[in-house]
C-alpha cells in the first residue's frame, strides 16, 4: 500500500471571516468595484450557465411547487396556475403518514448520527496509533472502501447477507454464536429500520473516520509528549488534548449529517417504494419520493412541500448544532 | 518499572491490532463474499456450510452476464457508466478549471460575490429539488438522456469550483506574469501556462466527480425509464427474471448477481487505490478547508 503523504501535509483552514460575513462585505462593495478583466466573465460564464440552470432553477421552481397543486399525471395543473397557498401545508398537519414518517427519520438520525460519529473516532484513534506507515495505510484505504462503493451495490450486498435463509449474517449467528432463531432482517418490522441502520453505517463510517484521522495528524505531537511528561494516561491526553483540538471536525461531521433526516436511497434500494414490513422503514425522504414519482396523480407539489418542511428542519438542527459547539469554543 | 512499562506498551498495541484487524473484516467480508459467491456454482452456493474460498471455483457466472445479451443488459449498463461518468468528469473538470482561474487569478467586478454566493448555495437546502429536476429535464427533453445526466452531475460544481481556486492561488504566479509581458492574452495565458501547473487540481475534481457520477442511484433511477440506458448503479438493484433460468454447477443466478455487483464495485475500488493520495488532497482542500 502506498502511504498518504498529504495527510501529514495537511494544513488546518487558517481562521478568516465567515463566508457569510465575506458575502455582505462583498454586496456592500460591489458599487465601489472596478470592472477589471472582462475575460473574467468568459471564464465564470459557462460554469455559472451550467449552475443556474441545473442547481439554482430547481431551487426556485422547487419552492413555488411546494405552495402549489401540482400533479404530475394531470397536465392542466402544471405551470403555475396551480397555486393553492398553504394548502399543502393544512394537509400535511392532518396526514399521519407524513408524521409517522418524520417518527421514523427522527429515530433514524438520532441513532445512526451518534453510531456513526463514535464508531468513525474510535476507529481514527485506533489507526492512529499504529506505528507501522504501511499498516496504518492498509487500515486506511480498507476503512475507506465501503464508502467509495455505489450505494446501490452495497445495499443489495447487504440486502443477500440479510436473507432469513441463504443469508450469511444469520448463518453466522445459528452457527457461531448458537442464537436460534435469528431475526427475520429485512421481513420483520421490528428489525426492518435497524436493517437500514446497521447497513448505513457501514456505508459511511470510513468517511468520518478519515475525516477525524487528518485532524488527528494535524495536531502537534509535541502536545502529547509534554502531556505524557506531565503524567497525563492516554485517557486523559484523548480527553484533554484530541478531542478538543477536533473540534472543526466535529463540526464539519455534524453538519455534514444534517442530510441524514432526508435518508431515501437506503430505504428505496432495500424495500423499494414499500416502505418495508408495514411500513415500518418508510422514512419522510421515501414517502416523498413515493408521492412525486411512484403513486397516484405523482402529487409533486404535496412532496415538495414535504421536502421543505423536512428541508428547514434539518437546517434548524444543523443550526442549533453548530451554535452550541461555537458558544461553547469562545 | 521500565520493564512493565513495555509490557503495557506491548499489550496497548496488540490490542489496537486486534481492534483494527476486526474492523478490516466487517468492512471487507461483504467484498469477500461478493468475490467468492461470483465464482460459485449452484451446488457450492446453497451447501450447508458456505465457504469463503470456493473449492471448484468457475467463470461461468461471469460469462453469463457478458455474453448471454438476451438475459443480461449488464454490458450495455456498464458501457452506460463509462459514458455518463466520462462526460460528466470532462464537462466538471473543464468548466470548474475555467470558473476557478477567472476566481483565483483573474480581478472583474463582483468576482467575489459570485464566489461566495457559489458557496453559500450548497447550504441551501433542495426542497423539492428532485421533483423540479424532474420537470425541467422533461422540458428541456433530457429525460433518458445520457447526456441530460451528464449535464446534471456536472452542474453541482461548488466544491470543484473551490478546490481549483485554491489551486490556482497556490501556484506562483510570475510565469503568467512573465507571459503577460511578452504579450500573450488572458486565454493563451491560462491554456499554456496556469493549466499545465494545476493539473493536481483538476486529477481531485476529476477524481471526485468520477466516483459521485459512478455510484449515483436516486437521480439516475427516477430520470431514467428504460434498462437498457441504465447506468449500472441502478442496474444492479432491478436485476429480475434470472431467477427463472435453469442453474447448474456451472451457473448460478445467485452467483451471476453476485458477479454483476462485481463488475459494478471493480472500477471505483481500482480508481481509489491507485489514487488515494489525491483522495485525502481532495478532502483537504476541500471539505475541510471550506
Amino acid at each position: 500500500m502506498a502511504s498518504f503523504p498529504d495527510v501529514e501535509r495537511a494544513q488546518q483552514p487558517a481562521p478568516q471571516r465567515s463566508a457569510w460575513a465575506e458575502f455582505f462585505y462583498q454586496v456592500r462593495t460591489l458599487r465601489s468595484q472596478k470592472w477589471g478583466n472582462l475575460w473574467g466573465y468568459v471564464f465564470v460564464a459557462p460554469a455559472l450557465i451550467l449552475y443556474l440552470i441545473f442547481q439554482a432553477w430547481p431551487i426556485v421552481r422547487g419552492l413555488y411547487m411546494a405552495f402549489s397543486d401540482y400533479r404530475w399525471i394531470i397536465p392542466a395543473t402544471h405551470g403555475w396556475s396551480s397555486f393553492n397557498g398553504l394548502d399543502n401545508f393544512t394537509e400535511m398537519w392532518a396526514d399521519e403518514t407524513f408524521w409517522t414518517s418524520l417518527g421514523i427519520a427522527l429515530k433514524f438520525t438520532v441513532v445512526y448520527v451518534p453510531a456513526t460519529m463514535l464508531l468513525a473516532l474510535f476507529v481514527a484513534v485506533m489507526i492512529s496509533k499504529v506505528k507501522n506507515a504501511k499498516l496504518a495505510g492498509f487500515y486506511r484505504v480498507v476503512s475507506y472502501l465501503p464508502v467509495i462503493l455505489p450505494v446501490s451495490v452495497a445495499l443489495v450486498i447487504w440486502r443477500s447477507f440479510y436473507h432469513t435463509e441463504f443469508g450469511y449474517l444469520n448463518y453466522f449467528l445459528k452457527s457461531s454464536l448458537g442464537i436460534a432463531k435469528p431475526p427475520n432482517w429485512l421481513g420483520d418490522a421490528d428489525w426492518a429500520l435497524w436493517s437500514v441502520l446497521i447497513a448505513a453505517v457501514w456505508m459511511t463510517f470510513g468517511h468520518q473516520a478519515l475525516l477525524f484521522l487528518i485532524g488527528i495528524y494535524n495536531i502537534n505531537p509535541e502536545q502529547y509528549e509534554a502531556a505524557s511528561i506531565d503524567g497525563a494516561g492516554g485517557w486523559a491526553q484523548f480527553r484533554y488534548i484530541t478531542l478538543p483540538m477536533l473540534k472543526p471536525i466535529f463540526v464539519i461531521v455534524l453538519v455534514l449529517s444534517a442530510g441524514v433526516l432526508g435518508t431515501t436511497v437506503e430505504v428505496l434500494v432495500l424495500f423499494d417504494t414499500g416502505g418495508g414490513p408495514a411500513e415500518s422503514a418508510l422514512t419522510t425522504g421515501l414517502y416523498i419520493y413515493r408521492t412525486a414519482f411512484a403513486v397516484g396523480d405523482m402529487r409533486m407539489g404535496y412532496a415538495a412541500a414535504m421536502s421543505l418542511v423536512l428541508g428547514l428542519l434539518s437546517m434548524l438542527i444543523s443550526g442549533v448544532v453548530f451554535k452550541m459547539l461555537r458558544t461553547e469554543r469562545a | 518499572m521500565l520493564r512493565s512499562l513495555k509490557r503495557n506498551l506491548r499489550l496497548d498495541a496488540l490490542l489496537v491490532n486486534l481492534s483494527l484487524l476486526l474492523i478490516v473484516l466487517i468492512c471487507l467480508l461483504p467484498f469477500l463474499w461478493s468475490v467468492s459467491s461470483s465464482l460459485k456454482g449452484r451446488e457450492e452456493l446453497f451447501q450447508t456450510l458456505p465457504t469463503l474460498f470456493p473449492q471448484h471455483p468457475i467463470l461461468g457466472n461471469y460469462e453469463f452476464i457478458f455474453t448471454r445479451r438476451d438475459m443480461s443488459m449488464i454490458p450495455i449498463n456498464m458501457l452506460n457508466s463509462f459514458k455518463v461518468s466520462f462526460l460528466a468528469v470532462l464537462i466538471q473538470t473543464s468548466l470548474a478549471t475555467m470558473a476557478g482561474y477567472a476566481f483565483a487569478r483573474l480581478d472583474f467586478k463582483g468576482r467575489d460575490l459570485l464566489f461566495y454566493t457559489l458557496i453559500l448555495l450548497i447550504f441551501i437546502p433542495r426542497a423539492g429539488g428532485l421533483m423540479a429536476v424532474y420537470e425541467l429535464m422533461d422540458a428541456l427533453g433530457l429525460r433518458n438522456s445520457h447526456l441530460g445526466l451528464a449535464l446534471l452531475f456536472s452542474s453541482a460544481m461548488s466544491t470543484a469550483v473551490f478546490i481549483m481556486k485554491q489551486n490556482f492561488l497556490s501556484v506562483p504566479r510570475e510565469l503568467e506574469e512573465s507571459a503577460i509581458i511578452e504579450g500573450a492574452n488572458t486565454w493563451q495565458v491560462f491554456l499554456h501556462v496556469a493549466v499545465p501547473l494545476a493539473k493536481g487540481g483538476m486529477v481531485v475534481v476529476a477524481l471526485f466527480e468520477f466516483l459521485y457520477v459512478w455510484g449515483e442511484y436516486l437521480i439516475t433511477r427516477t430520470l431514467i425509464d428504460f434498462p437498457e440506458l441504465d447506468t449500472l448503479s441502478v442496474a444492479v438493484s432491478k436485476i429480475t427474471g434470472w431467477a427463472a433460468l435453469f442453474t447448474s454447477s456451472a451457473f448460478s443466478t445467485y452467483g451471476a448477481e453476485a458477479a454483476a455487483h462485481v463488475v459494478a464495485m471493480v472500477p471505483v475500488i481500482l480508481i481509489f487505490i491507485v489514487m488515494q493520495k489525491w483522495f485525502i488532497r481532495g478532502l483537504t482542500d476541500g471539505i475541510l478547508k471550506m
